[in-house]
């Protein structure tokens, strides 16, 4: 009996190691560990961002012990600040000063290769292979790597539309309470990620109606588990945007914003074409021909009554896509939203071509072309990612700081040195001053004026080309000095007219 | 009340006697912070509106000619990333690729040897002008020695030793005065731009006249 007792856990770990639910996860491990690998080396090389620069201030803000106020003025919700506070102070940061550009990325790889785990948990709604397909484009593509080492909101709110669509299945199928408790918290980090969660709820509530009201009536949630759903969402919300009941006019700013989404839907100055998003996320329509496969795979199996995951999935890639390509308002990080779709309808278009093929020879085929389209990617993001990560002619690049900048920081403290100012007095006179806050912090005494406003005495003036009015009578016998911030984008750094000392 | 007035004063003495015995502190003021803004517009131009509104006028004596146009140019980079030397002198200044050639980042120049010595009154520069950027240290120097050891006379300098302002370029190029200056080479510098390290050159021309 006793042997029997020791010899049976023995065996049940010797099973479990050669399941294949264990080679399977631990397939999606390994990717994941590939993923953070890769998205790793190099964190600070690429320039800041004016969108990362803004986030990295009210980090810094947090880290130097002041609260969190939501700003309904395109700032978007805290989670992003949530998750890189405590990162940044594992890594001793204390304030903007004390931040790098690795501390504050390191937060979205984090969560970025985290989102390959996601994979592994949804085999059971889409299949093994599919899964494995799409893991392995989230972390080998440019557009998923590049975003993951960029501090702004959209790898996180991709994680969290992944975890509301695995739970709410789960919810739905196992009615399952805590599965129902983790959709409405994934619901709420959306929100409290990007505001425009709200056309995600829409697009998987009209891909949910779609896929057959036989199936509606047949999976309809139980009152529990609507319950539980919403009571999470509300609950993780309010918690989030108040910042856990530290400042309740938040809510009522998540209102306010509502004009100014709508506002700036409209474009304000990012306005491209219908097809901009085609041109992000695959060119070469390579991606959009498997994925067309992986539609027509998703339609049979709903026909045949054998799944219905991947008609939901379709319906909400292309809803989205749909309404974010009317939007004329187009970034190219918001195609991360649609690669989610796009990489696991892959994953169910070589699933489908796999089928096809009895022999192993056409199976040897797909494989060899699953993995050449992988390694195309794989260097695509080679290109794009890490070799030349802010160059103007990237379009993951968008409106990108130019390595220029980073010889203003440079150039002030060799100048401080030579006219031996221990503590300049920086005036910034801009109407648009980012990314200087980021690159200015180490300067303690800076001061942002928008034109036309008094600033007095500054050892150093900074403005941009179009100095005009009684700043540039004050500015006369000073000298320029040109900075890079942008493609077609010139600061100027003005210094009292000495004798320089050279550029080193 | 007479002993509290004199009380009273004293106090007063006393204080503004301690606050002047005091060193003096710096005035600290807190400074704005910067106000937030959104996501920067990325600005496309493809022939950037010039900061001149037209080209500056500027007198040269009668039969004065470009004599840079097919002649030899050498450089700093003579393996240019993009483009080719002669590029620098072939009368073509549209802007567009094809049109300049790209030498490596740093400290680079570009030679022309006008072949014969000549009385120099104008050198005229287009780095590049499909962007609003500036190029940083840009010296113009003419010499009789090609490899400009000797005699060599700089008729622009906008580095910081030198009394020239930067600028951005633009369309109508850069006009330098060169005051009639006597040499056969003309030597350009840059040092990188505000855009990127690299250093770049759509045409020079150089207005001048066979010296006497």
């Amino acid at each position: 009996m006793q042997n029997e007792e020791i010899k049976q856990p023995q065996l049940t770990t010797a099973k479990f190691f050669t399941s294949s639910f264990c080679l399977q996860h631990s397939a999606f491990v390994l990717i994941a560990i590939l993923a953070l690998a890769i998205r790793l080396p190099q964190l600070g090389f690429r320039p800041m961002h004016t969108d990362e620069s803004i986030n990295a201030f009210i980090t810094g803000k947090l880290l130097a012990g002041e609260k969190y106020h939501y700003d309904p003025q395109d700032r978007h919700g805290p989670v992003l600040y949530l998750l890189a506070k405590p990162v940044a102070q594992l890594c001793g940061a204390k304030n903007l000063s004390d931040l790098t550009e690795t501390e504050l990325r390191l937060t979205p790889v984090i969560i970025g290769s985290a989102t390959v785990l996601l994979f592994g948990a949804a085999v059971e709604m889409f299949g093994f292979i599919p899964c494995l397909i799409a893991a392995l484009l989230f972390a080998f593509a440019p557009l998923p790597v590049y975003y993951s080492r960029y501090f702004i909101h959209e790898t996180f709110f991709v994680a969290a539309t992944f975890g509301l669509i695995i739970a709410g299945w789960r919810a739905v199928k196992n009615n399952s309470v805590f599965a129902a408790a983790m959709a409405g918290l994934c619901a709420a980090l959306m929100l409290a990620c990007k505001e425009t969660a709200v056309i995600h709820f829409f697009a998987l509530g009209v891909a949910a109606v779609a896929c057959g009201p036989t199936a509606l009536k047949k999976y309809f949630p139980a009152p529990k588990i609507l319950l539980a759903a919403t009571l999470t969402f509300l609950v993780g919300g309010i918690l989030l945007f108040t910042w856990f009941g530290q400042n309740w006019s938040a809510l009522a700013d998540l209102l306010r914003a509502i004009p100014n989404f709508a506002a700036r839907a409209g474009g304000q100055g990012h306005e491209k074409p219908f097809s901009y998003y085609f041109s992000i996320l695959d060119p070469q329509f390579i991606f959009f021909l498997v994925a067309a496969a992986g539609v027509y795979a998703a339609l049979c199996a709903a026909i045949a009554g054998t799944r219905r995951t991947g008609l939901l999935l379709a319906i909400y890639g292309f809803l989205i896509f749909l309404i974010y390509s009317v939007i004329p308002y187009k970034t190219p990080w918001l195609a991360l939203n649609f690669w989610l779709p796009l990489a696991l309808l892959c994953g169910l278009g070589v699933e489908g071509v796999w089928q096809q093929f009895k022999s192993s020879t056409g199976r040897w085929i797909v494989g060899l072309a699953v993995a050449a389209l992988v390694l195309t990617a794989g260097e695509q993001t080679k290109t794009l990612a890490f070799d030349h990560p802010a160059d103007e002619h990237n379009p993951l690049a968008y409106a990108h700081t130019t390595d220029d900048i980073l010889g203003l920081p440079v150039r002030l403290e060799e100048l401080c040195r030579e006219r031996k100012i221990p503590v300049p007095r920086i005036a910034v006179v801009a109407k648009d001053a980012w990314p200087l806050p980021w690159y200015l912090r180490k300067f303690s005494n800076v001061g942002y004026w928008q034109p036309g406003t008094e600033t007095g005495a500054a050892n150093f003036f900074i403005t941009p080309t179009d100095v005009s009015g009684a700043l540039a009578e004050q500015l006369k016998d000073y000298r320029p000095e040109f900075f890079g911030v942008r493609p077609n984008v010139l600061l100027i750094l003005w210094t009292p007219a000495e004798t320089l000392p050279a550029h080193e | 009340m007479t002993k509290f007035i004199f009380n009273s004063l004293s106090l007063v003495l006393l204080a503004t006697g301690v606050a002047m015995a005091q060193d003096k502190i710096p005035l600290e003021t807190k400074l704005p912070d910067p106000l937030f803004v959104g996501t920067p517009v990325p600005i496309n131009i493809p022939n950037l509106e010039p900061k001149l509104k037209k080209f500056p006028t500027f007198e040269v004596p009668v039969g004065t000619v470009n004599l840079a146009k097919g002649k030899k140019v050498t450089a700093s980079d003579s393996d240019p990333v993009v483009g080719t030397l002669d590029l620098v002198a072939d009368g073509d200044k549209a802007g567009d690729e094809g049109s300049w050639v790209e030498l490596s980042q740093g400290k680079q120049w570009v030679q022309i040897d006008l072949e014969n010595d000549a009385n120099i009154y104008a050198v005229v520069v287009w780095h590049y002008h499909s962007q609003e950027r500036a190029y940083r240290d840009v010296v113009v120097q003419v010499s009789d020695d090609p490899k400009f050891e000797k005699d060599v006379t700089t008729i622009y300098d906008n580095s910081a030793a030198g009394k020239n302002q930067p600028y951005v370029e633009s369309y109508f190029g850069k006009l330098m005065d060169a005051k009639g200056v006597k040499g056969r080479y003309v030597r350009l510098y840059s040092n990188g731009n505000t855009t990127n390290k690299m250093n770049h050159y759509i045409e020079v021309e150089v207005f001048g006249k066979p010296a006497a």
